[in-house]
């Protein structure tokens, strides 16, 4: 189970506090299966979402959710062009790269990626950013969807991922 | 609560149609999700959930209804057969076709996806892609020509002015966009022919890393829409200058319209087909495993409608299985629910009918039983009010009914022999004899109505019954008669103040009638003596003496005679009071011990003999009487011997003390005999006949019994039963008890 959990993997979170705005960068390492990269080379289009969840830490109760945002990247192999894609999901951009590799790596970085207002946070409170990135198995082909569920190759996830929130 | 609304909610047929219906529409959507409709793709997971949870459902519930067949059928439920034999001939009548069906259907199925797949067409494709890219590798080429070309220009032209004469070099180059950017990638100059786009395209490191190594980078690349493309041309321009920096020129060419819808074409056809290859195993998969959902579906649910339609089917029939049941064992008022209007629904509906009749017929036959029975508990009020005794015999002589009075009369308990014969009751109680016997003889001369008066001596003493019976008429048509009626009353105590009236009445006319005469007569008689006697010669003298002195001696005898029948008449009230008989029977007789007959008195005495209820006075001249009676018949006897005896006797379970007065005189006459008692009777010269008449009274106003009978060796007995008293009675009877149950115990 732990293995699996590995298949992603968040090297590193940190945050800074810009014109007024609390943005995320993080490194992270996506190791994808070889089922899922067949897949990929065969034309399926793999989404990799990614959830940011921010919290006020509650010594007396559990943590109080004050924002959570998902980015959605979307991996895909134009075989006309011999180009792997990623195109986010949530502005629309799009990258093309020349291997999987480069795109990979590409996809792995998240940078000043903008999370939480400064005025939405008070300074008494300790925050906490938790991050977590999976493959998202329903945006799958519907026929491949029964197997995903059950395969462990399919079963990519990284642990949640926690850090302070910090100017 | 909750599981009453569930079951509510899963009986009836709307739910079960709902149900089917959701299912199968949930199905169609889960095929249709598998053949990639992009609306309910995103579906296709809770749809799959949903139809996992349908079967689970199912199969909860068939497993439930299983549970309760089987649990029915164990006890023997009625219907139950019925319904086991209906679901599994449901049941398999669905698996089959089913079955065929799915089997074939699977065949169908891979064949129907293999037959997408071809060399063939993957070659076709591969062809495509391959021709796609080879023909825009020329314009590819083309363009880097056309690029370099004008990148000459840039080389004329200062970095101040390049600005302003870029757009004309681009318009000149036919790009969409042209940039010249230095060897870090930072823009020196651009021109772009969409107004919108303010920021000329990124030069992507690994092109920049490309370009400094010393190529020329030309690609395609598919725009942000996806649909659309463009080529890039990157190429590095020499300084003019030996120490200036090299600079980057970047230019964005579209395709034409053509070309790009072909490629597109190309490229969608190229994947899907891909795609399908990746996944055909899949697919394949996914459409046998939807297949398999439909058919344990189907299946499961045709189970479940025949566990439901058997049930329904069956539900009447175990009613009137119910219902017969009910009604065999006398439930009348059992009403099944009324069931549709088919066959069934009119057989419950006849049901109903029969046993509503039933009911009517049975509260008829109720209401007769009811008025029978209050018409008979009428009669038996009648009955037990009445102070007659009243006994009803069958034609076989067995006793049908009798009333309290009658129980009374004869002192017994007649109800426990209702149903007995009158033999087993004469048998049984003894005392009943005599009057079962003039019953009997009654019955045996068919007497239709018959009147006798009779006597006897029971446990109360004697007892006069005045008996009435006749034939009941027969009240079925088969029987000869109807039984007999029996009444009868005790009018022991009306007879003896009957007679003791009428003699009473006729010793007053007696005494006053004879007893004025009789005191001038004798006064007559001695005044002739007195007077004549002296005057008239001897002889004469004699005969007056004679006829005077046997006038004077009868009107004596007459006085006497009056007097008695005065004391007959006025006799003082009776009173009772326990008395010990022998002390009495001793003192009397003492008194005649020194008699001038020379009689001996002989006493037996037995000294057992309870304690009677008897008025003493009475009693003493009842044994004065005897006793001279007795002596006055052996007055001629040479011997004369007397013997009085006592003794407590049981006789027919009622207790008694018997007195025997036995003389050895002449005996009585026959032609006496049988009106010794009466008044006027006497065999005797002097005798007034009142003597055991007196007796006879005397013995009836103790409820006893008198008889006289001549002994065998010569001389007469005079009998006297009197009964105890009452307490010493009761003890008696438990003695009986006592008796009796030990001698059943030792029996």
């Amino acid at each position: 189970m732990s293995v699996m959990a590995e298949a992603f993997t968040v090297r590193s979170v940190e945050t800074s506090l810009v014109d007024g705005v609390y943005t995320l960068s993080a490194q992270i390492k996506y190791n994808f299966s070889d089922a899922a990269i067949e897949a990929l080379e065969n034309g399926v289009p793999l989404i990799v979402l990614i959830k940011i969840e921010v919290e006020r830490e509650r010594s007396w109760w559990l943590n109080k959710e004050i924002a959570e945002l998902q980015q959605g990247y979307l991996l895909l192999y134009h075989a006309l062009t011999e180009k792997y894609i990623i195109n986010n999901l949530n502005s629309g951009a799009q990258d093309n790269y020349d291997s999987l590799h480069a795109a990979v790596s590409a996809l792995g970085k998240l940078e000043s990626l903008p999370i939480l207002d400064a005025n939405l946070t008070s300074k008494n409170a300790r925050y906490l950013v938790r991050l977590h990135t999976y493959l998202d198995l329903e945006a799958l082909p519907a026929p491949m969807r029964p197997m995903a569920y059950i395969s462990s190759q399919w079963r990519l996830e990284s642990e949640w991922y926690e850090w302070p929130l910090q100017p | 609560m909750a599981f009453t609304t569930l079951k509510r909610l899963f009986s009836g047929a709307k739910p079960i149609i709902a149900l089917i219906l959701l299912i199968l529409a949930s199905l169609a959507m889960l095929s249709d999700a598998i053949h990639g409709s992009t609306n309910l793709d995103t579906l296709f997971t809770t749809l799959l959930i949903i139809n996992i949870l349908a079967i689970i459902l199912l199969v909860g519930l068939i497993i439930k209804n299983l549970y309760s067949l089987l649990s029915s059928l164990k006890h023997n439920q009625t219907g139950s057969r019925l319904t086991a034999r209906l679901v599994l001939l449901f049941a398999i009548m669905s698996f089959l076709p089913v079955s065929v069906v799915y089997y074939f259907s699977l065949d169908f199925l891979k064949q129907g996806i293999d037959s997408w797949f071809s060399v063939r067409v993957e070659n076709a494709l591969d062809a495509a892609l391959e021709l796609s890219r080879a023909s825009l590798s020329i314009r590819k080429r083309e363009l880097l020509r056309q690029t370099k070309q004008i990148s000459v220009e840039f080389n004329a032209i200062p970095d101040e002015l390049i600005a302003l004469s870029i757009n004309d070099i681009r318009i000149n180059l036919g790009a969409t966009e042209l940039s010249l950017l230095n060897s870090q990638g930072n823009i020196i100059a651009s021109s772009s022919d969409e107004s919108t786009k303010l920021l000329p395209s990124r030069l992507g490191e690994s092109i920049q890393t490309y370009l400094n190594q010393g190529n020329d980078y030309v690609d395609l690349e598919p725009l942000q829409d996806a649909s659309r493309y463009a080529i890039r041309v990157a190429i590095l321009i020499p300084s003019a200058d030996p120490v200036g920096q090299p600079r980057i020129l970047q230019s964005t060419f579209n395709i034409t319209e053509r070309i790009n819808t072909l490629a597109n074409s190309v490229q969608a056809s190229y994947t899907v087909y891909r795609e399908r290859v990746y996944f055909r195993e899949s697919l394949k998969a996914s459409f046998v495993f939807t297949l398999s959902l439909v058919l344990l579906l189907s299946l499961l649910m045709a189970i479940w409608v025949a566990f439901y339609f058997a049930k329904r089917l069956v539900q009447p029939i175990s009613d009137l299985a119910d219902g017969t049941q009910a009604v065999a064992e006398g439930n009348y008022q059992t009403i099944l629910p009324t069931s549709g209007k088919d066959e069934l629904g009119f057989l419950v509906k006849s049901f109903n009918l029969m046993t509503q009749k039933i009911a009517m017929v049975t509260d008829e036959a109720n209401r007769s039983q009811q008025q029978l029975a209050e018409q008979h508990a009428y009669l038996e009020v009648v009955l037990t009010n009445l102070s007659s005794g009243v006994i009803t015999l069958d034609q076989d002589r067995r006793v049908h009914t009798c009333n309290a009075a009658a129980s009374q009369i004869l002192g017994l308990k007649l109800e426990p022999y209702e149903g007995f014969s009158l033999n087993k009751l004469s048998h049984e109680q003894p005392q009943t004899l005599l009057f079962i016997d003039m019953i009997l003889s009654h019955l045996d001369n068919q007497d239709k109505e018959w009147q006798q008066e009779m006597t006897f001596f029971n446990a109360t003493g004697r007892q006069v019954l005045l008996c009435r019976g006749s034939s009941l008429p027969a009240t079925d048509q088969a029987e000869s008669n109807g039984g007999y009626i029996i009444v009868f009353d005790d009018i022991t105590n009306l007879a003896q103040a009957q007679r003791n009236a009428a003699w009473g009445e006729v010793a007053r006319r007696l005494a006053h009638e004879i007893k004025n005469p009789l005191t001038p007569i004798q006064l007559s008689a001695e005044r002739l003596r007195h007077k004549y006697l002296h005057t008239m010669p001897t002889e004469d003298a004699e005969l007056l003496d004679r006829s005077t002195h046997t006038i004077v001696q009868q009107v004596e005898t007459l006085k006497e005679m009056v007097k008695a029948f005065s004391d007959y008449a006025r006799m003082p009230n009776i009173e009772m009071q326990p008395t010990d008989l022998n002390a009495v029977i001793t003192e009397v007789s003492d008194l005649y011990r020194n008699n001038d007959t020379g009689c001996i008195i002989t006493l037996k005495l037995d000294q057992d003999t309870p304690e009677i209820d008897a008025d003493d006075g009475r009693l003493r001249q009842l044994l004065h009487n005897l006793i001279k009676n007795a002596l006055e018949a052996m007055q001629n006897q040479d011997n004369p011997k007397l013997e009085i005896s006592t003794q407590c006797m049981e006789k027919e379970a009622c207790k008694f003390v018997e007195v025997k007065v036995n003389d050895n005189g002449s005996g009585i006459p026959d032609e006496l005999m049988g009106e010794l008692f009466e008044p006027y009777i006497t065999n005797k010269p002097k005798g007034s006949g009142l003597g055991l008449a007196i007796v006879k009274k005397i013995i009836e106003e103790h409820g006893g019994m008198i008889w006289a009978e001549n002994n065998e060796i010569g001389g007469a007995s005079v009998v006297i039963r009197l009964p105890v008293n009452k307490d010493q009675q009761q003890s008696l009877n438990i003695d009986l008890h006592d008796k009796a149950g030990n001698s059943d115990a030792a029996a």
